[in-house]
């Protein structure tokens, strides 16, 4: 995948870079708002994380301007600020996705991952298929090779989020943001215990486990 | 303050637009007084003359110069208010009541001011004070020349006097007008100078300088305290940001220290060929992961307690939001070992910021979790009370807080002896009293159920928010 940085802290920069880089992704870095246009504007890049603070020309500003040139890449914002109206802000102004300084590697990559999935999955879809598992999502169903899985209304929600991003790792604090709409963090381990009840209705009885922990990112569900 | 700084007073700039408005109105009611009493003397006066001159040359043509020289004659007999003068085309006086021509203030055709010199002698002469008319000169047919003029003296000395009353009037006006508006300027300025003083203290640094109020109620007063009140709340949120900074400098330093500690003796372990440095490593990696948790925690705290009141609040129904935590928790409960129950009221209503209410629930769940053991109960509750309060409690079955103790868990990074070998900063239950007190609320602590076998006495947190308005 071919990532734009836009970020002004050139030790931030490069350690996204490396950090994206060991997860098999081409990068390019540019070190303020303006250059970062100027990137953006050769095209090419599938997902851009940019700095919502920035020198010449500040992230908001930079991604307005692309949105309105009809650049539609997926855009994480990256920022320091992080109540929940600088999150609105940054999503109203053309972000697709909104990670707090300070962030775990973990956590940024799963977060880009998704988001460049999010891309091609855009057809409006009334069926998810993840290898042999199958999500009706009008008639709210769900099979794994022919037999029927009983899901509540919540488990739902979140296999259908992990089939969204099958094949990828997905974070705790995504399935809290994305699938309940909470923006903290709870000091139990409210969203492993989900996952796992989720985890026993969709292995139980089947030899291979669809749904695995990954150790210090989150969990991913592979076909 | 100088008279030259109060003509640059609004207050002053309005007077002087007042008093130009004013002495236009004035201007024009004087004139219209004007044009009914002098115009009215001047314009009788002129038709008087015509129709004295137009009957007199009636008679000139039936008797010549003899008849009108009786004529005159007849009408000064009989007081008529006309004063006549004949002269021959070579200009000699033939008779008549005027000693010589008056002097014409303008020409003809038609009655004109002329001003005469006359002294009631007989016959009359230039002699005697000056006197006003309103006469018409005629050229009769004989070459004659007829002036008839009529004594306005009287009527212009009254005219001319409320004329000079006019003016006397008029630089009354203004006179007045511009005293008042200095008076009003003065009194104005007094005031906006007392609230200018506060302002100029407040530039400076002081932020304790206040308005004096007169208690007068008026707008300055009501400025004033309105004043009064912005520099007290400015003053109350800028000391909880310096206590909230002071504390967050004072609590975030151990915590940093024992980071260095661990991150100097694994240095040193490493160097020296012993332990394993990823250990390590993971083990400072989470400390200052839990240390930004602390600081983003300390910042919500801080800000809550700044502000004062929630940035956003919006209506929306309690039981909703706790079902909503419920649903989160309930798997976390019972994968504890615990027996998790919410009783929710229906028809409720609030008002407030449903993120940090929910935070706040999310943080009495968490501490029930944590210290309720195996095999205990965890209830959450949402209902009104007969105060008209929404309440959302959370009862444990855990081990509780003992009375001195309830005050004291509130406060920022305190934590009890018994939760030393519980994850946490001691934040959680300050943020709650945070969100709590933003909303004009409260936390209330009890104990729980009581004591019942090993379990109890447990603990009983209520958030408490004001009724909807």
């Amino acid at each position: 995948m071919r990532i734009l940085i836009i970020e002004d802290d050139a030790e931030a920069g490069a350690a996204m870079v490396r950090g994206l880089a060991e997860a098999g992704h081409e990068t390019v870095h540019a070190a303020d708002g303006a250059l970062g246009l100027d990137a953006a504007r050769l095209g090419g890049f599938d997902v851009m994380v940019v700095d919502r603070m920035m020198p010449n020309m500040d992230g908001l500003t930079a991604v307005e301007t692309m949105r309105r040139e009809g650049d539609q890449t997926p855009v994480l914002f990256l920022s320091a600020l992080g109540e929940i109206e600088d999150r609105v802000t940054g999503l109203k102004a053309g972000g697709d996705d909104y990670l707090v300084k300070p962030y775990a590697f973990a956590e940024l990559i799963a977060r880009v991952e998704a988001l460049s999935r999010r891309r091609e999955t855009g057809a409006v879809a009334t069926t998810l298929r993840v290898g042999e598992l199958e999500m009706d999502l009008i008639g709210r169903s769900v099979h794994r090779e022919g037999k029927a899985i009983d899901l509540q209304p919540r488990e739902f929600q979140l296999l259908e989020f992990m089939m969204r991003h099958a094949g990828q790792s997905v974070t705790r604090t995504m399935l809290l943001e994305k699938v309940w709409n909470y923006h903290f963090d709870p000091q139990t381990n409210v969203i492993d215990v989900h996952v796992s009840r989720l985890r026993a209705k969709l292995d139980k009885g089947f030899n291979r486990p669809m749904l695995t922990t990954v150790r210090g990112a989150g969990y991913r569900l592979d076909g | 303050m100088g008279l030259p700084q109060l003509f640059r007073t609004t207050p002053f700039r309005l007077t002087l637009l007042f008093l130009a408005l004013f002495a236009a109105s004035a201007a024009a009611f004087l004139a219209y007084i004007y044009l009914t009493t002098a115009g009215e003397v001047t314009r009788l006066a002129d038709r008087g003359v015509i129709m004295e001159t137009r009957g007199l040359e009636a008679i000139y043509q039936a008797g010549g110069d003899a008849a009108l020289l009786r004529r005159f004659a007849e009408s000064v007999a009989n007081d008529r208010p006309f004063l006549y003068l004949l002269t021959d085309s070579a200009g000699h006086r033939l008779g008549g009541s005027l000693a010589a021509a008056p002097v014409s203030d303008g020409a003809g055709p038609g009655p004109v001011w002329m001003h005469f010199m006359r002294s009631s002698r007989n016959p009359p002469d230039d002699a005697g004070p000056r006197r006003w008319a309103i006469g018409e000169t005629t050229r009769l047919s004989g070459g004659e020349t007829l002036i008839v003029a009529t004594d306005v003296t009287y009527a212009e000395t009254f005219v001319l006097r409320i004329v000079r009353a006019m003016w006397g009037a008029g630089a009354l006006v203004v006179l007045l007008g511009l005293a008042g508006g200095l008076l009003v300027s003065r009194n104005v300025n007094r005031s906006v100078a007392r609230l200018n003083t506060v302002v100029a203290a407040v530039r400076g640094g002081d932020l304790g300088a206040r308005a004096p109020l007169g208690g007068s109620r008026d707008e300055f007063d009501e400025l004033g305290a309105g004043l009064n009140d912005m520099l007290d709340r400015l003053e109350r949120s800028i000391t909880s940001i310096r206590h909230a900074g002071d504390a967050i400098a004072h609590d975030l330093r151990s915590p940093l220290t024992r980071l260095r500690a661990r991150l100097e003796l694994a240095l040193l372990d490493v160097e020296a060929g012993r332990g394993d440095p990823k250990a390590a490593l993971a083990q400072a990696l989470g400390d200052a992961d839990a240390l930004l948790a602390t600081f983003a925690t300390v910042l919500a705290i801080a800000r809550l307690e700044a502000a004062g009141a929630t940035p956003k609040q919006a209506s929306f129904d309690p039981s909703q939001l706790a079902a909503d935590i419920a649903e989160l928790y309930e798997p976390a409960c019972e994968e504890h070992g615990l027996d998790f129950k919410a009783e929710l009221g229906s028809g409720l209503s609030v008002r407030g910021d449903r993120d940090f209410l929910a935070q706040a629930l999310a943080n009495l769940l968490d501490n029930a979790v944590k210290y309720t053991p195996r095999g205990g109960a965890i209830m959450l509750r949402s209902r009104r009370r007969s105060s008209g309060e929404i309440e959302f409690s959370i009862t444990d079955t855990g081990p509780g807080v003992c009375d001195q103790d309830r005050g004291r868990i509130v406060q920022r990074f305190v934590r009890l002896e018994n939760s030393r070998n519980q994850p946490g900063a001691g934040l959680g239950l300050s943020l709650v009293a945070a969100v709590a007190k933003a909303h004009g609320g409260r936390l209330e602590l009890d104990e729980g159920p009581g004591k019942v076998g090993e379990f109890g006495p447990g603990l009983r947190v209520a958030l408490v928010l004001p009724r909807a308005a």
